[in-house]
């Protein structure tokens, strides 16, 4: 049964005709689901697997962003080690917001301990003119990756989707390897966790550590995509549309996290032409999953067929 | 030292309403256990509700005010009903969302009606400024002062003094106790979300004449808050007033004496550094599980 599970491996192959039928505007917003998609996967990583309420994604979003920019604009670093220097930072990231849930600041408190780390990266990002153009913004400088020079959206489209496959595919398995066990158990019970002998501590700071890598990665292919890093682009309001993939997609699930970024990414982008109606639309649409879909849309493909049961989500 | 009492009233004046905003999300908090992360846009809603009555309908300022206060505890009463019970059952992640996403209904309601334009309210209380020996007391400052000091009164009087606030302490120590003497638990919670979000409502009305009205409003409001309660101590009354006053000060001086930039984190700054000293805050037990 769960070779059929393997069909997703379809979905990059079939993905790779898109730039032959898109528009620019079209790639541009499958590139944008494309970064979204790795956004959702680091936080899903924390929200529903670990169990946290953790608000620093747009956090770790933002300094990936701004490392990859601040690298390619200052010391004219290649782009593929900008990525790398944004896992690296991300994760840095990462594990301080660890360290606040290691000191026991847990639920309600770490969720605002975590929204004032974003909005104090917001602060230096505007207020640190010197380095960051404040809120001007920085200019990024044309990218390449190794040889392929990314002044398109299509190039963009196939660098992207690279990294977010091999991305997705590692974070898959480590939520399939030891590792992932112990995530899920903390967040089921972390004191029976404890009490068969796994380091909680450990595993909630490597889970931090890889959701601010993941996050700075796809920081990294968000600056090179919008070619200019404002400040506003990492506010409270991010936070919430990273907070709603998640949840539209499924808590827990990887293959939530991407539904989750398709359907936020795509749909608001129509409604954006209309002052308001964006927020609108995204409001109703998370109240009305949270009523009558509180397992997210891949709950709907768990009813088509137990086959794409992920072994380790539950609710 | 001029400077520092000038600052210091308007930070008074600032911090009453961060104070009565983190009391009516202290007081949801309370009685649910839900942090209302949506809450800075029902304070917005609130001062939307009153300029609709007051530019559009042609009211006067007060009835406009109570009229807005009414309907935002018919609204909290209606959002429990409606969308806090059904999820009940579920994590908390769930309420988290959902107080989130109802705000930001509102926030795009507003911003779909006004555009992203600004509005000045119309002025309320154009009394002269008062001297005290070189300190300017301006009427708005009065005028909020006295009304956030009326307001704080009645709800500490009710909910020390009178068989009602009894009832609340009640419940707030144990559900299932109130439920054995016979309180109507969920009637409670849904009318304590209206309660919470009525005064909310009164933090947004009092603001809006003195500074401006727009859909993003809330935001600010709702990290001063978050900050106040921190400083206070998570789901202390008291503290939650103490804690905001303590922090519209704080506020006002930094930003006066070391540089205006900090205006805007002194809320962040106070969150990290209460949570990481002290995490219970100024007046909260504490509550944090060390593993």
């Amino acid at each position: 049964m769960t070779r059929w599970r393997r069909i997703y491996y379809l979905i990059p192959v079939v993905a790779l005709v898109i730039p032959y039928f898109a528009n620019e505007y079209l790639l541009w917003v499958v590139n944008a689901i494309l970064v979204y998609t790795l956004v959702t996967v680091g936080f899903n990583l924390i929200i529903g697997n670990l169990g946290q309420l953790a608000f620093a994604n747009t956090a770790f979003f933002g300094i990936g962003s701004y490392t990859t920019a601040i690298l390619m604009v200052y010391f004219g670093v290649p782009y593929v080690l900008a990525i790398v220097a944004s896992a690296v930072v991300g994760g840095i990231a990462g594990f301080l917001a660890s360290v606040a849930a290691l000191r026991g600041i847990r639920l309600y408190y770490l969720a605002i301990i975590t929204l004032a780390f974003g909005e104090l990266m917001r602060w230096v990002y505007l207020h640190g003119d010197k380095v960051t153009d404040g809120s001007d913004g920085l200019l990024l400088p044309k990218a390449s990756f190794f040889w392929i020079p990314l002044d398109s959206e299509a190039p963009k489209f196939y660098v992207f989707l690279l990294l977010t496959v091999l991305v997705v595919k590692a974070t898959s398995n480590l939520m399939r390897s030891k590792i992932g066990r112990a995530i899920v158990a903390i967040r089921d019970n972390e004191y029976s966790t404890a009490s068969l002998g796994i380091h909680t501590a450990r595993y909630i700071v490597l889970a931090f550590v890889w959701s601010g890598a993941v996050v700075g990665i796809a920081g990294a292919m968000f600056a090179v995509l919008t070619e200019r890093v404002l400040p506003e682009s990492f506010g409270l309001t991010e936070v919430i549309i990273h907070f709603g993939m998640v949840l539209v997609g499924g808590t827990g699930s990887i293959v939530g996290s991407v539904l989750g970024a398709i359907a936020l990414t795509a749909l608001p982008e129509y409604f954006r032409q209309f002052p308001g109606m964006d927020e609108l639309f995204f409001g109703i649409v998370i109240v009305l999953v949270l009523l009558f879909l509180p397992k997210g849309l891949v709950s709907l493909l768990h009813r088509i067929s137990p086959v794409f049961q992920e072994r380790y989500y539950r609710d | 030292m001029y400077y520092f009492l000038q600052l210091t009233l308007s930070g008074l004046t600032q911090g009453a309403i961060y104070g009565l905003i983190a009391l009516s999300m202290t007081v949801i908090y309370r009685a649910t256990t839900i942090v209302n992360f949506g809450h800075g846009d029902f304070v917005m809603a609130g001062a939307f509700v009153v300029y609709v009555l007051v530019v559009y309908l042609g009211l006067p300022y007060v009835p406009a005010a109570v009229l807005a206060v009414v309907i935002l505890f018919g609204l909290g009463v209606a959002i429990s009903r409606g969308f806090i019970d059904p999820i009940k059952a579920g994590p908390h992640i769930g309420f988290a969302m959902m107080s989130i996403s109802l705000g930001y209904v509102l926030r795009g309601g507003a911003r779909t009606l006004w555009g992203r334009e600004v509005f000045p309210m119309p002025r309320v209380f154009d009394a002269d400024p008062i001297f005290i020996g070189e300190l300017v007391v301006t009427g708005d400052v009065l005028f909020i002062c006295a009304i956030v000091a009326i307001l704080l009164t009645i709800f500490f009087l009710i909910f020390y003094r009178t068989t009602i606030g009894t009832l609340i302490q009640a419940v707030y120590q144990s559900e299932r106790g109130a439920t054995l003497i016979g309180v109507n638990v969920q009637a409670f919670h849904q009318s304590m979300w209206g309660v919470g979000l009525a005064m909310g409502a009164m933090g947004g009305i009092l603001i809006a004449p003195i500074s401006l009205l727009h859909p993003d409003l809330g935001a600010t409001f709702l990290i001063r808050g978050f900050a106040a309660m921190t400083l206070g101590g998570f789901g202390s009354l008291g503290g939650a007033v103490v804690g905001g006053l303590l922090l519209g000060v704080a506020e006002q001086n930094l930003g006066f004496f070391v540089n205006t930039a900090l205006i805007d984190i002194t809320a962040y700054l106070v969150i990290v550094a209460v949570l990481f000293i002290r995490p219970a805050g100024l007046f909260g037990k504490t509550v944090t599980v060390r593993m």
